[in-house]
């Protein structure tokens, strides 16, 4: 944990949304609310600080159902857009499980069966551990920066700040699930808002930013919640505790054995 | 009137050549439609039964919008008196009722990973619904007292590297949210020849299922099946309303199967277009053989029109001429066509080197036609009244008929 803190838990289970997080967790500090940026320059800022970042950061996750709800406890670690670790602490029924993210591919690890699995691709869609998040999430964070065009669509003033609409479309042929993704983005660079649209352009889900504070010095969405808006009695919450930004995180971290065999 | 159809008959019988050739034409096409409609609904019965007892049923019991959203979470409350009430209410129709667990899970062994459905079933009544326990190839099927074991396709088990006796190991969400974990040893390994049976489906013992996924003593669908697909069919709407209460449904095979439905739909769609063209053609032939012969006998109608019989008489006359040929030809085409469909119902009618093309279709190489009242009636019935509406032509012209024209023969 002498690591620095980033987008951790997001890039795993966030990712269109981990792109969301990405936005949130990564761009440091605060942009000058000046004239309407460019919305690919804005998006490319972002991710820019973000590839250049590390993080170590620990997180609750709620998921709710409208039969029960359950709370996670687990700490995450990223190094740059694409590695990735979340490990669960808490239940103890869940306590142990993994998920390893690495140049592209996603491992699992769960104790009780002892074994690490790697996932299949056609499985990348799935619910990540029961949530409203996909493994899909968690992988293709930049995705929305490669696959897309963007478009500053709407500027307007919330609580003393500027917040811009960027529509976000995908590139003809991309591979890519959304029809198109609308985000909210404030001034410093929170992602407050953002709306995943299918291909006949009906919405599906929509990430919230439900809170946001000062983390590590930065602003950040302490609080997200996924919303799968064809099941309006379950969501995903995700409350960033703790997080440390822009420190080392050491390589053994994000390697098979330590999914399998955390070294302390 | 009476006097009119006796008239007609004997009219028909003063050229009795002609008339029976009328009569064989209108026999033999009421005979091949009656064949050929009977062949078709024996076949698609077929075809319909065996697709469904691989895997789906006749039918199945799931909670209201599990079919559109299948999920986990959407469960049958205690599932044994459920099956039990459907047995009462199908009064017979429905002999087996058996519950499944449908989850989904990582499956894992040596390195290599697939997602695929994996199916908790009881081996005692699945074995009445289902035919995939007959077409385990290596190994064995489920048996009750199995606990740690599973049956997968023949795909899933090449794509896994799995063979009899290995173990493998699954990985997906419980129902309670945590994360579901077993480890089963491969029994037995199956194929059905549909790729998508054999690709995607591990089955599992009903309980370790519901204890690995935590379910509690729930389950996602019951399975039903009996003797008949028809008449455990016409039953189901009875069953779904005892059902609706609990928030359950039960959804019929057309359901189940839409592209089977809907191929069959289009199957016969097809064949009616040929049935009808035959149905035309044979009317054609009759309604030119009934023209000539009233134009031929134009002076004998004048005739009676002299002494005193109304055109519309004389009209009607050969309108139940018509008439009566059309009936004779169906019923001796019809007790030809029946008989000939009762024979092949027993004895079958054997394809020849085609059972790799008739297994696609989960067909046998023997198949068997199906005489039903609908089989048996449409055709001729069809065939009849496009002749008496064809009728209305010679109607027409007799009627327009004057004593002195007609006996001049003009």
């Amino acid at each position: 944990m002498r690591q620095t803190t980033r987008l951790a838990a997001f890039s795993l289970a966030g990712s269109r949304a981990g792109m969301t997080l990405v936005f949130l967790l990564r761009v440091s500090g605060a942009a000058s609310a000046g004239p309407t940026p460019n919305a690919e320059d804005l998006l490319k800022r972002v991710f820019e600080n973000y590839r250049a970042t590390t993080s170590v950061t620990s997180l609750a996750m709620t998921v709710h159902r409208a039969e029960w709800e359950r709370r996670f406890s687990m700490t995450a670690w990223t190094r740059g857009g694409k590695d990735a670790l979340v490990r669960f602490i808490a239940p103890a029924m869940d306590a142990g499980n993994a998920t390893l993210q690495l140049g592209g591919e996603t491992w699992v690890f769960n104790p009780k069966l002892n074994a690490v699995i790697k996932l299949p691709p056609g499985m990348m869609s799935q619910s990540w551990m029961g949530s409203d998040f996909s493994y899909d999430d968690l992988s293709k964070s930049e995705d929305l920066l490669t696959e897309y065009r963007h478009r500053v669509v709407a500027s307007d003033t919330a609580a003393g700040h500027v917040m811009w609409t960027v529509e976000a479309t995908p590139n003809p042929g991309a591979p890519v699930v959304w029809g198109k993704v609308v985000l909210k983005i404030r001034d410093d660079y929170v992602i407050t808002e953002e709306t995943f649209l299918d291909q006949d352009m009906r919405p599906v889900r929509r990430m919230q930013s439900e809170k946001i504070g000062l983390l590590d010095g930065r602003a950040y969405p302490t609080v997200m919640v996924m919303y799968p808006l064809d099941k309006p009695t379950q969501f995903t919450r995700v409350e960033t505790l703790a997080a440390r930004f822009n420190t080392p995180v050491a390589g053994y971290v994000f390697s098979l054995s330590n999914l399998q065999n955390p070294r302390p | 009137m009476n006097g009119v159809a006796a008239l007609a008959w004997r009219n028909l019988w003063r050229r009795p050549q002609r008339t029976t050739l009328s009569l064989v034409s209108i026999a033999a096409v009421s005979a091949l439609l009656v064949f050929m409609l009977s062949f078709q609904m024996g076949v698609y019965q077929t075809m319909t039964e065996n697709t469904l007892r691989i895997f789906d049923g006749f039918a199945q019991i799931q909670p209201i919008g599990y079919a559109e959203d299948p999920g986990l979470e959407r469960t049958i409350d205690s599932p044994a008196r459920t099956a039990v009430a459907a047995l009462d209410a199908g009064n017979g129709t429905i002999t087996v009722a058996s519950p499944r667990v449908n989850a989904f899970a990582i499956l894992a062994n040596d390195g290599r990973s697939v997602g695929a459905a994996v199916i908790g079933v009881e081996p005692a009544s699945e074995v009445r619904v289902s035919t995939i326990p007959r077409i385990v190839r290596n190994g064995r099927y489920l048996t009750p007292g199995d606990s740690d074991s599973a049956v997968v396709g023949e795909l899933l088990a090449r794509n896994l590297g799995l063979s009899v006796g290995k173990r493998v190991t699954l990985l997906g969400n419980a129902n309670d949210g945590s994360i579901a974990a077993d480890i089963l040893t491969v029994r037995g390994i199956y194929r059905s020849g549909m790729a998508e049976l054999d690709r995607n489906i591990l089955e599992m013992p009903y309980r370790r299922a519901q204890q690995t996924f935590v379910m509690g003593d729930r389950a996602n669908t019951i399975v039903l099946s009996g003797p008949s697909l028809t008449d455990l069919d016409s039953g189901l709407p009875a069953l779904a309303s005892t059902l609706r209460p609990r928030h359950l449904t039960v959804l019929d095979w057309a359901s189940l199967e839409p592209a089977l439905q809907q191929n069959i739909a289009l199957k016969y769609a097809m064949a009616m277009v040929f049935y009808l063209t035959l149905v035309v053609v044979v009317a054609f032939i009759i309604l030119n053989t009934l023209l000539m012969s009233v134009l031929e006998r134009t002076a004998e109608f004048g005739t009676l029109l002299a002494i005193g019989m109304r055109p519309s008489l004389v009209g009607r006359m050969i309108w139940i001429e018509l008439l009566l040929l059309a009936l004779l030809g169906a019923i001796v085409g019809i007790s030809l066509g029946a008989g000939a469909t009762l024979w092949f119902e027993h004895a079958g009618i054997y394809f020849r080197g085609l059972a790799k093309l008739l297994a696609q279709f989960g067909l046998p190489s023997r198949l068997y036609p199906k005489l039903g009242w609908i089989s048996v009636s449409i055709g001729p019935a069809a065939i009849i009244v496009a002749i008496c509406l064809g009728g209305i032509v010679p109607f027409l012209r007799v009627s327009r008929l004057t004593a002195a024209n007609a006996m001049r023969g003009t």
